[in-house]
């Protein structure tokens, strides 16, 4: 279950990333958007599923620790904002694409939305340190 | 042989980033954080392409235009895993060393991943100019995923049994 949870975690970030650095203008210039955001959306979005059910069973088995961990709370936190904004970028990826320049918006959602993925693994790896957990 | 080794290893603890990670509470789960987030721009890259190759998703790019597009990012990502990996391993290399998981890993199957990887890097192109991806270019596709997912399940192996991240 680790393994599935880990490398399905890797994929989905990092598809995810990908997709942000291409609206931030820094990879992927001569596609579009729309078809950038096409190919990389069923595996993110597998990933993420993956990522959610593996979690799940790993967090079943220590239930009553975790969820009374703060640092564990703090993860799902920005788990749950983290997938926020990628449903907000999913939402208006088509909108972003037709504009002849990416809107400030459509940047700053990408840069937070890094921010909020590779925070979501920070905090992953200090629950371990801090609570002795995982 | 293993002699030269574990001297190597006991030198990389005395390394001053070495002291550094392994006497600090913070540090290591840091160098963890670096290595992860390496990683996941790197297997995502490498795993996308290999997906694309097999089939596997949607066609909006194909193989070739995918794997151009990530070339850059794929090995920016590798740079930031090996420094994070380099980081862990200087902490504590003589456990390191000593680990079953950690041997496979490092000398078994990563040579192997990058070998393959560097070579589907290099015929991604041949294996596209047909429309449809040759059966070749699949059957590596599916190789690279299988090989890339057995370092994770090495390194999770590692990571299980390893006494410093498992306090």
């Amino acid at each position: 279950m680790s393994v599935v949870h880990y490398s399905a975690v890797f994929f989905c970030v990092g598809t995810l990333i990908l997709l942000d650095v291409r609206i931030l203008g820094i990879a992927y210039r001569n596609q579009t958007l729309s078809s950038v955001a096409e190919q990389l959306r069923p595996w993110f979005w597998i990933g993420v599923g993956s990522a959610a059910l593996s979690g799940f069973l790993l967090f079943a088995v220590e239930a009553g620790d975790y969820a009374a961990a703060t640092p564990f709370r703090i993860k799902m936190l920005v788990t749950v904002l983290a997938a926020a904004s990628a449903l907000a970028i999913d939402w208006r990826v088509q909108t972003w694409d037709r504009a002849s320049t990416m809107p400030v918006t459509a940047r700053l959602i990408a840069l937070i939305s890094i921010v909020l993925w590779l925070g979501t693994i920070l905090v992953s790896v200090e629950i371990p340190a801090l609570t002795g957990l995982g | 042989m293993y002699d030269v080794v574990l001297a190597g290893c006991r030198w990389l603890e005395n390394t001053p980033w070495g002291v550094a990670v392994r006497g600090s509470s913070w540090m290591y789960p840091l160098a963890l954080w670096v290595h992860f987030v390496g990683l996941s721009v790197w297997l995502a890259t490498s795993l996308a392409v290999d997906l694309r190759l097999m089939g596997v998703g949607s066609r909006q790019l194909n193989a070739v235009e995918l794997s151009t597009g990530l070339f850059a990012w794929n090995w920016i990502g590798f740079v930031i895993a090996f420094v994070g990996g380099f980081l862990l391993l200087s902490a504590e290399a003589t456990t390191y060393a000593a680990n079953t998981g950690f041997r496979l890993k490092l000398i078994v199957l990563i040579p192997a991943a990058l070998i393959w990887h560097v070579m589907v890097q290099k015929k991604t192109q041949a294996w596209t100019e047909t429309a449809r991806t040759s059966a070749i270019g699949r059957w590596a596709g599916l190789i690279e995923f299988v090989l890339w997912i057995s370092v994770v399940s090495a390194s999770v192996g590692f990571l299980l049994t390893n006494a410093v991240t498992r306090p």
